[in-house]
């Protein structure tokens, strides 16, 4: 079974936001709620500016799953973090606790309080029947249901995220490395996500068919 | 959407600074060999073409990421503090918190099956003494009904998932503790109004007098048995007001307001430390409550009697608070007081 994951190529994103457009549109996300950012480290400093489309990580350890008090995480076959918005109680703890930033909570009545959770699904819905109505309004498109990525990498006008199968992200992104010369060590978020070593271990559990 | 100010300003001086920087490089260059100019940037980290892990490095310690987005939280790329709230929350407040509980709930049992009920010495006068008034009783009982509720819904806030979820499922129980939360975010305020008003009608009486150190020094006569005078309030309560209702009930409650209401710019770091204090607060105070309410019901024959009629016998107030006893019979105690014995005996 494949190991889903997103990779952002710093040096290919030019921070157009076209993957933040294509999550809002294609899951049609509620007002005030952004599943997927771009974040610019080093704005307008020339040659040290960098731009990265962030989202969840579906990470392998997901802090947001280890915290959460109702215990309503789950995760694919295919490593993909998904919650169930029935069981969540918009207490927050999963926005605290997230490294990436990635769970956002649409505001429901008075004083900040907080609705159901929202985040980036891997564009593969919830737990409801796949592909069905009440799928696609609490949690967006399933894409990888009907055997699509998803769409913000699908829609990156430059490549720069790549979303996929770990060995396959783990190939592109490799050669690129190999063909400008660098180190490789420059893969954002892997190491929070998914430990250390990540390229390496994750390419490992990629061939021997499994994550953790 | 309009930009907030101070990004702007920031962005308009880093263009500034980039500009300055455009028409600086040449003349350097010029004065310098090339050879050394590639050689201190290779020991400065910044010629590798393509490698970004200094950048990266850099912004997950939190250094020079100058993100533009309006909501504060946003303004990180990768928020590291969060794993140390997770370690601490699913790590020392739930599993010493739990034990807190636990520990001092048996150690109630056992100091009960020995101990037993604390008994009146001397047979009821029948004859009854105003010990606290009707606003003081409002808000101890607005403090202990609050109390209650909040530490049963935070428990099963911090628990519930090791505890009940198994036993209950994860629809039934995702329904009570959404209940659980809004209970628990809708009488916080009120908890922390009495905590307020508690301190307030209290705080007087709860000044450490002299005679506080005999009882320290005869541990209350908790285990020996031995009535130790007292003024209003004995060493044991006023640790409680000091102890509970100040500090943890006062921390509890203001770090709880800081949670309830997300409205006034908390960072998501404001929001882990208000947590952290909050919860392990609150474990604290619970287990001390456990000490508190089981010395006021079922440790002490009488002492229930004040707090629920606002009355007690004037047995109970001569042999649990003799020096309040006396003074409210108008004797005068000074200050530094001989101890004096048991039975109430004239000082002048």
């Amino acid at each position: 079974m494949a190991r889903m994951k997103f990779l952002c190529d710093a040096e290919r994103c030019i921070e157009c936001n076209g993957c933040v457009t294509a999550c809002k549109n294609e899951n049609e996300v509620p007002w005030g709620i952004s599943r997927r950012r771009v974040v610019t480290i080093a704005d307008g400093v020339i040659g040290k500016e960098k731009s990265l489309s962030v989202a969840c990580m579906h990470c392998s350890d997901a802090p947001c799953m280890a915290v959460c008090p109702v215990d309503c995480f789950y995760r694919t076959d295919e490593g993909v973090v998904l919650h169930d918005k029935d069981v969540c109680i918009g207490c927050g703890y999963c926005s605290y606790a997230c490294p990436f930033g990635a769970p956002q909570f649409p505001q429901e009545g008075a004083f900040g309080m907080r609705g159901k959770m929202d985040k980036c699904t891997f564009c593969a819905g919830g737990p409801e029947e796949d592909g069905s109505q009440a799928e696609f309004e609490k949690y967006g498109r399933n894409r990888l249901a009907e055997g699509k990525l998803p769409l913000c990498a699908e829609m990156c006008s430059t490549k720069a995220l790549l979303a996929g199968d770990a060995a396959e992200v783990a190939n592109i992104f490799r050669e690129r490395v190999v063909r400008r010369g660098g180190s490789g060590a420059d893969t954002s978020g892997w190491n929070t996500a998914y430990g250390k070593g990540s390229m390496d271990a994750d390419m490992k559990a990629a061939e021997t068919g499994g994550a953790k | 959407m309009t930009r907030p100010f101070i990004p702007c300003l920031r962005s308009a001086a880093a263009a500034l600074l980039a500009t300055l920087a455009i028409t600086a490089v040449p003349a350097v260059a010029a004065d310098a060999p090339p050879a050394n100019v590639a050689a201190e940037a290779i020991g400065a980290g910044l010629v590798q073409p393509g490698n970004n892990a200094d950048a990266f490095r850099d912004a997950r310690r939190g250094q020079d990421q100058s993100i533009t987005f309006a909501a504060p939280a946003d303004r990180v790329l990768i928020q590291s503090e969060g794993e140390a709230w997770r370690q601490m929350r699913n790590g020392p407040i739930t599993e010493y918190g739990g034990w807190a509980l636990v520990v001092v709930f048996l150690g109630l049992v056992v100091f009960y099956a020995i101990r037993g009920e604390i008994k009146l010495e001397d047979k009821r006068t029948g004859k009854l003494m105003e010990r606290f008034k009707f606003i003081e009783r409002l808000a101890h009982w607005s403090l202990a009904s609050t109390f209650v509720i909040l530490a049963l819904t935070g428990i099963c806030m911090l628990f519930g998932k090791h505890l009940l979820l198994p036993l209950i499922g994860h629809t039934a129980f995702g329904y009570l503790a959404w209940a659980a939360k809004n209970v628990h975010n809708f009488i916080g305020p009120l908890f922390f109004i009495s905590v307020v008003l508690m301190v307030v009608l209290f705080l007087r009486d709860n000044v450490w007098q002299a005679i506080d150190a005999l009882w320290i020094r005869k541990a209350g006569g908790l285990l020996s048995g031995e009535h130790v005078p007292s003024h209003r309030f004995n060493f044991g309560e006023k640790t409680w007001f000091w102890l509970g209702v100040v500090f943890l009930g006062l921390m509890v409650g203001g770090t709880g307001l800081i949670l309830d209401f997300p409205l006034f710019g908390q960072t998501r770091q404001d929001m882990q430390l208000a947590h952290m204090l909050h919860s392990g607060g609150a474990m604290l105070f619970v287990a001390l409550s456990l000490a508190h309410i089981y010395i006021g019901t079922i440790g002490m024959e009488g002492a229930l009697d004040g707090m629920k009629t606002g009355y007690v016998d004037e047995t109970w107030a001569r042999e649990h608070h003799e020096y309040w006893y006396r003074e409210a019979r108008g004797e005068r105690i000074p200050d530094n007081a001989p101890r004096p014995g048991h039975k109430p005996s004239t000082v002048h």
